[in-house]
């Protein structure tokens, strides 16, 4: 292979492994410890089908649909079918909904849980990048200030977590999650949309 | 390249991204407020701050146009079987990220990345099969800077012409007899052409310069040489397009369409006048012969308008005389498979054409192993002989080409004299 062809292929692969990276990560950072309840199980199953398949729809982007003869054979009717539920199900979504599923299923770690934040973040932008061939240089840059901004919201959410509750009982609780997310909302607002 | 300019329409919509950043805060969110834990706003807190920050309205997002000016450009219309082509894509609003996608259509076969990045992108391809191919459809899509918003649009290709690649084939068969009209092959009467013919006895009139002195002092008389007039000929290339039988690629129409373009290059160059027949169902496609560089595309054109369907329409037995000059050579490519098509080859001969029939049937039935089966198989394989036989009595050449090796090979016996040909 002639080193500029190495060069673009190393280039297409990078974000991709780091796509996949990130995806195991956040799976055994959330598993651990191990919690083996069903929904827990259950949930453990989803995540890792889902950022497998994502990682498997990513590698296989480049491949082209086979046109589509009149008597297709049974392999090539079942790579069809396996191609077309590769890329028709939202598995990066799945992922994130079940490790999040997951995380409520421990116990409370409020640092533990905003790193997984922040881990789900890397990992859907890494699928972007993987995914659009975006320059990923150029994009982390445009949006370094409010990642920042993120991870400031996401320790200020972690700390609201570890605030003693004013009274005991549900509504205490409940209150601390409305002051948080009022914060992050006015974050929101409040940030410039600038490049 | 600058090319065509196509008006094309943008459909906008949130990114695959944005969806995914909103399904995050979205389940954050719900299940914070479910579980009452807070640290899950934190976790939904970067997803609505780069969802936030895209909102419309904010500084630094440009607008989102609803049409596109785009280039296409193609390096050529016109292309041979195999040739490396290109295509050029080019948008003119540099505002975006602009990615390029290349959907090859049926029968192009992409030969570069089909996923580009960058305002212009160029994408090769390759047409393993003559014919005209529609080259597919390229799909534009464009990211706002927060890639959170996703504009797409998409543009059809324009059509390319393959043509079939030309045989190799760098020797001529020659008529015996050529027409009185100038070109570049040796005729067997004298003539004013550069090829010596012999030595004759002065008479008044010849030229000073074409005397022989060695032999006129030798004789003791005046002799000049004599060089043989140099004629051109007339070609009818004859292409059977009722039959297509073999492998995709390699088959009976695929091998007569290369042989004939093949057959034109080299006659043309040779500065003679070439036309074309395809016999196919329901009539004939054909081109009066003609010289000249232009004269090769007509008759490649000619041949891919060739219908080579299954539909069977009316047939005909006689070839049109305006297609066929008294004196022509015409060269056949054909699996003879078609009685009706032998038929006319028998015809034209007994007309008094010179015929030289080069078979490109390079397929047989499956062998199978039922005697009926069998018995058929031979019985076939006999009438093939036979066709063959029948045509070679009636002083017709048959010589089989394979398609792999040169033009040359099979033509080699025919080419190193004249063809006889006994009206």
């Amino acid at each position: 292979m002639s080193a500029p062809r190495a060069l673009a292929a190393a280039g297409t692969a990078a974000p991709r492994l780091a796509a996949v990276l990130l995806g195991a990560a956040c799976v055994a950072w959330t598993a651990v410890p191990p919690r083996h309840t069903g929904l827990a199980t259950l949930a453990l199953v989803a995540s890792i089908i889902a950022v497998v398949t994502g990682a498997l729809r990513l590698a296989l982007a480049d491949v082209p649909q086979p046109e589509e003869g009149f008597f297709p054979t049974a392999p090539v009717r079942a790579w069809l079918t396996f191609l077309a539920v590769l890329r028709g199900l939202p598995w990066e979504e799945i992922a994130v909904v079940a490790l999040l599923w997951l995380e409520v299923q421990h116990p409370v770690r409020p640092w533990h849980t905003a790193a997984l934040g922040f881990g789900l973040v890397a990992y859907l932008l890494a699928v972007h990048i993987a995914e659009s061939g975006a320059p990923a240089g150029r994009l982390l840059r445009r949006q370094a200030k409010v990642l920042l901004a993120g991870a400031c919201l996401l320790a200020l959410g972690a700390g609201f977590a570890m605030l003693p509750a004013a009274a005991p009982g549900a509504g205490s609780a409940l209150l601390r999650v409305l002051a948080a997310a009022a914060v992050v909302a006015a974050a929101a607002l409040v940030l410039p949309g600038r490049d | 390249m600058a090319g065509p300019v196509q008006q094309v329409e943008v459909r906008w919509r949130p990114s695959r991204h944005a969806r995914r950043l909103l399904t995050l805060a979205l389940a954050a969110l719900l299940l914070a407020t479910l579980t009452r834990r807070p640290e899950l706003v934190g976790v939904a807190a970067p997803a609505l701050l780069l969802l936030g920050a895209a909102l419309p309205g904010r500084a630094g997002r440009p607008g989102r146009p609803a049409r596109l000016a785009v280039r296409v450009g193609l390096a050529s219309s016109r292309l041979y079987e195999g040739e490396l082509a290109a295509v050029d894509l080019a948008v003119d609003d540099t505002r975006f990220d602009t990615r390029w996608l290349f959907e090859a259509g049926r029968g192009v076969e992409p030969a570069s990345a089909t996923a580009a990045n960058g305002a212009a992108a160029r994408f090769e391809f390759t047409v393993p099969r003559w014919g005209s191919r529609q080259l597919g459809s390229a799909t534009l899509v464009l990211h706002d800077p927060w890639r959170l918003t996703e504009g797409r649009a998409q543009l059809v290709l324009p059509a390319v012409d393959c043509y079939p690649e030309p045989a190799v084939e760098r020797t001529r068969v020659v008529l015996s007899r050529l027409p009185n009209r100038l070109g570049e092959h040796a005729a067997r009467v004298p003539g004013e052409g550069t090829e010596f013919a012999g030595v004759r006895e002065y008479v008044p009139g010849d030229r000073q310069r074409a005397i022989n002195w060695p032999a006129s002092t030798r004789l003791g008389r005046l002799q000049v040489n004599t060089f043989a007039a140099e004629r051109s000929q007339d070609i009818v290339l004859v292409v059977d397009a009722t039959s297509d039988v073999g492998p995709p690629g390699t088959s009976a129409l695929d091998l007569g369409l290369r042989g004939a373009a093949g057959a034109a290059r080299a006659y043309l160059d040779g500065r003679d006048r070439v036309g074309v027949i395809c016999y196919q169902w329901g009539g004939a496609r054909w081109l009066a012969p003609s010289l000249g560089r232009r004269q090769f595309y007509k008759i490649i054109d000619t041949m891919l308008s060739a219908d080579a369907g299954w539909g069977r329409g009316e047939t005909f037995s006689r070839l049109p005389r305006a297609a066929l000059p008294p004196g022509a050579l015409v060269v056949v490519f054909s699996p003879l498979l078609d009685q009706r098509f032998v038929e006319t080859l028998r015809d034209m001969r007994e007309r008094g054409f010179g015929l030289f029939v080069v078979d490109v049937l390079n397929t047989v039935p499956p062998p199978r192993r039922t005697f009926s089966d069998a018995m058929t198989r031979r019985i076939w394989q006999m009438e093939q002989q036979a066709i063959r036989f029948s045509l070679r009595e009636l002083g017709v050449p048959v010589v089989h080409w394979d398609g792999a090796a040169p033009l040359d090979l099979p033509l080699a016996p025919y080419a190193r004299r004249p063809l006889v040909v006994h009206r």
